[in-house]
């Protein structure tokens, strides 16, 4: 029976990063395991809200009391790798699945209960990109013109302008990146107030990518309320207020991009001359080390911006050969949060930093 | 609770299926119309031919009209829009029924001409008997239409769309056919829906074979229902 038994996120990624290293070092001092963090005060008036949503698929699958808010001209980032069940709990916004406990609602609507009052407000793009056949791209954007009763044709000409699509011809011979163009035009063609994006600018081209995020900041800007799931961590560092990661089914974190860029803890690669001052370094005690690699003679040291001093007094009688900060990224939260050991190659689509 | 658009574009993937189908029962029948008078093409050609059509096209189009969207997943296009799942299957139904009486109705158009063009001519009584057995015809397609239409629904792969919906209409099919190779197997004749539609009857004008297409209108409409009630209350993988 087809009774909501399949899971479609089926592969979950468990690989490497490609920037650690992969050499063999003494690590001094681990890292703490970051805990789950409320990401700042709650939006008041939250426009999307998932609340202890739970949808079990077995082995593992699916959401578990998983809970976040949405407010009003916020964006949201939501980031995971295959499997862990973005797509589940956006299947719910969307009205698609009913939950086993918990509630998701946009715009105050029950998504189950009241998909259609819903979805007046609501553009959405589906992850996979699965066009009706037989159609052309105009034929595909007058369908939906049709089902969703909105034709603004100022609009729609603007978004083709703007993504260079021409949609003469038939989606089975489209391009990836034309299908994906194509669904992000009938997605925002009809200026919704709220928008649930799965993965909008996989199978684009970087220049694409590149014009797609600055149209999102440029929705931002005009108040929409933009669910984005991604593995496009630029995409979602550039365009995100706050980002939930999900492992396994369960939100992990909820953070604020602006934290991250703006964090009160710093990390620094320092580089010694010479093994005595790397080694007087790592026995002197007072600064969190975070990584040593011996052979290069080189630490990573975590402090919070008020002991930096400390930190610049501890090497003050050390010969030290080079020394920077380390920028933190989303990235290196997210892979902190997912414990990756190092080793070779990107699980997921990651621009190199 | 009808959606144009989408009416559109259901008609749109399927006009060439529906065109071919009809057009070569159209073709067949006018042909048996100009070589043989309408008693004895009734029998002949109404006993077998014409249910096997609509069986094919009940499998085929049941399949595309929901399940084949689910799989594929292009349906999350139509759900992401205020159309509700009920205005979704209320529409599909409604072409699936449409196009099925359209599918008779030129079919029983196609017999009436070539038989008013044969050398047997068409009286009233002929037009009546046609009329008649395309209403049969066109029941025991709905019949097959609402046991595939209430599969496409339920499942969210097409292989299990056709191996049930499309599986019990062939069994249906062949179970007459088992029927007729001796005695021992006669009792088949009377597991199938297919029997309901009694040819013979409608042709001798005796009692009993409007209810059976009663009951067949019945099953059809029961079958879709019950599909169309699943439908708006099951997960979809979209």
């Amino acid at each position: 029976m087809g009774m909501s038994t399949q899971h479609p996120e089926s592969d979950s990624a468990q690989g490497p990063r490609a920037d650690s290293p992969t050499r063999l070092h003494t690590p001094v001092t681990p890292a703490p395991a970051a805990p789950p963090r409320a990401g700042g005060p709650r939006p008041a008036g939250a426009v999307i809200a998932v609340e202890h949503l739970t949808k079990d698929y077995g082995h593992g699958r699916g959401v578990f009391d998983a809970s976040f808010e949405v407010g009003r001209g916020e964006v949201f980032g939501f980031v995971g790798p295959n499997g862990a069940g973005k797509t589940t709990a956006i299947r719910h916004l969307m009205g698609f699945s009913a939950p086993q406990s918990g509630r998701t609602s946009i715009l105050g609507f029950d998504c189950w209960a009241q998909p259609s009052q819903i979805h007046s407000s609501v553009g959405y793009l589906p992850g996979e990109i699965a066009l009706p056949e037989g159609l052309t791209g105009s034929q595909f954007i007058r369908f939906m013109q049709g089902l969703g009763g909105r034709a603004d044709g100022a609009r729609l000409a603007q978004l083709l302008d703007l993504f260079q699509l021409e949609p003469r011809g038939t989606t089975k011979r489209m391009s990836l990146g034309d299908k994906r163009k194509l669904a992000v035009v009938t997605a925002f063609m009809g200026d919704p107030e709220v928008l649930v994006l799965d993965e909008p600018s996989s199978g684009l081209d970087p220049i694409m990518q590149e014009r797609f995020i600055e149209f999102l900041r440029q929705e931002k800007g005009r108040g929409k309320t933009i669910l984005l799931s991604s593995h496009m961590f630029s995409e979602v560092q550039a365009v995100c207020d706050r980002v939930a990661v999900i492992k396994d089914g369960r939100i992990v974190s909820t953070v604020r991009v602006d934290d991250i860029r703006h964090s009160e803890t710093k990390t620094y690669r320092i580089k010694f001359a010479a093994l005595p001052d790397f080694g007087a370094f790592l026995t002197g005690g007072g600064i969190q080390v975070v990584f040593a690699d011996q052979a290069e003679m080189t630490v990573e040291a975590r402090v919070r911006d008020g002991d930096v001093k400390a930190l610049i007094q501890s090497l003050a009688a050390l010969r030290v050969a080079d020394f920077q900060e380390c920028k933190v990224t989303l990235e290196d939260h997210f892979f902190h949060l997912y414990a990756r050991q190092p080793q070779e190659g990107r699980p997921w689509n990651t621009p190199s930093r | 609770m009808l959606n144009a658009a989408l009416l559109k574009q259901t008609v749109r993937e399927n006009a060439v299926l529906w065109t071919v189908l009809t057009g070569v029962q159209c073709l067949m029948v006018f042909s048996v119309a100009m070589n043989a008078p309408i008693a004895a093409a009734g029998v002949a050609y109404y006993n077998l031919l014409p249910g096997i059509f609509a069986g094919i096209y009940a499998i085929t189009v049941g399949n595309r009209l929901i399940c084949a969207k689910v799989d594929r997943g292009t349906l999350a296009y139509v759900l992401a829009t205020p159309v509700r799942r009920r205005a979704v299957t209320t529409t599909q139904a409604a072409f699936f029924g449409g196009s099925l009486l359209a599918m008779c109705a030129l079919g029983a158009a196609a017999h009436c001409a070539g038989a008013a063009l044969s050398s047997f001519g068409l009286t009233g009584a002929d037009v009546r008997t046609v009329l008649e057995l395309n209403l049969g015809l066109f029941l025991l397609g709905w019949a097959f239409a609402g046991i595939c239409f209430a599969a496409s629904c339920v499942f969210n792969l097409t292989k299990h769309t056709i191996a049930t919906g499309g599986g019990l209409v062939c069994a249906f099919l062949l179970l007459p056919i088992m029927a007729m190779f001796g005695q021992n197997y006669a009792f088949m004749r009377h597991l199938t829906i297919v029997s309901l539609y009694d040819v013979p009857a409608i042709m001798a004008h005796s009692a009993g074979w409007f209810w059976g297409l009663v009951a067949l209108g019945m099953i059809g409409a029961a079958a879709g229902a019950a599909g169309s009630w699943a439908f708006t209350r099951r997960d979809l993988p979209l």
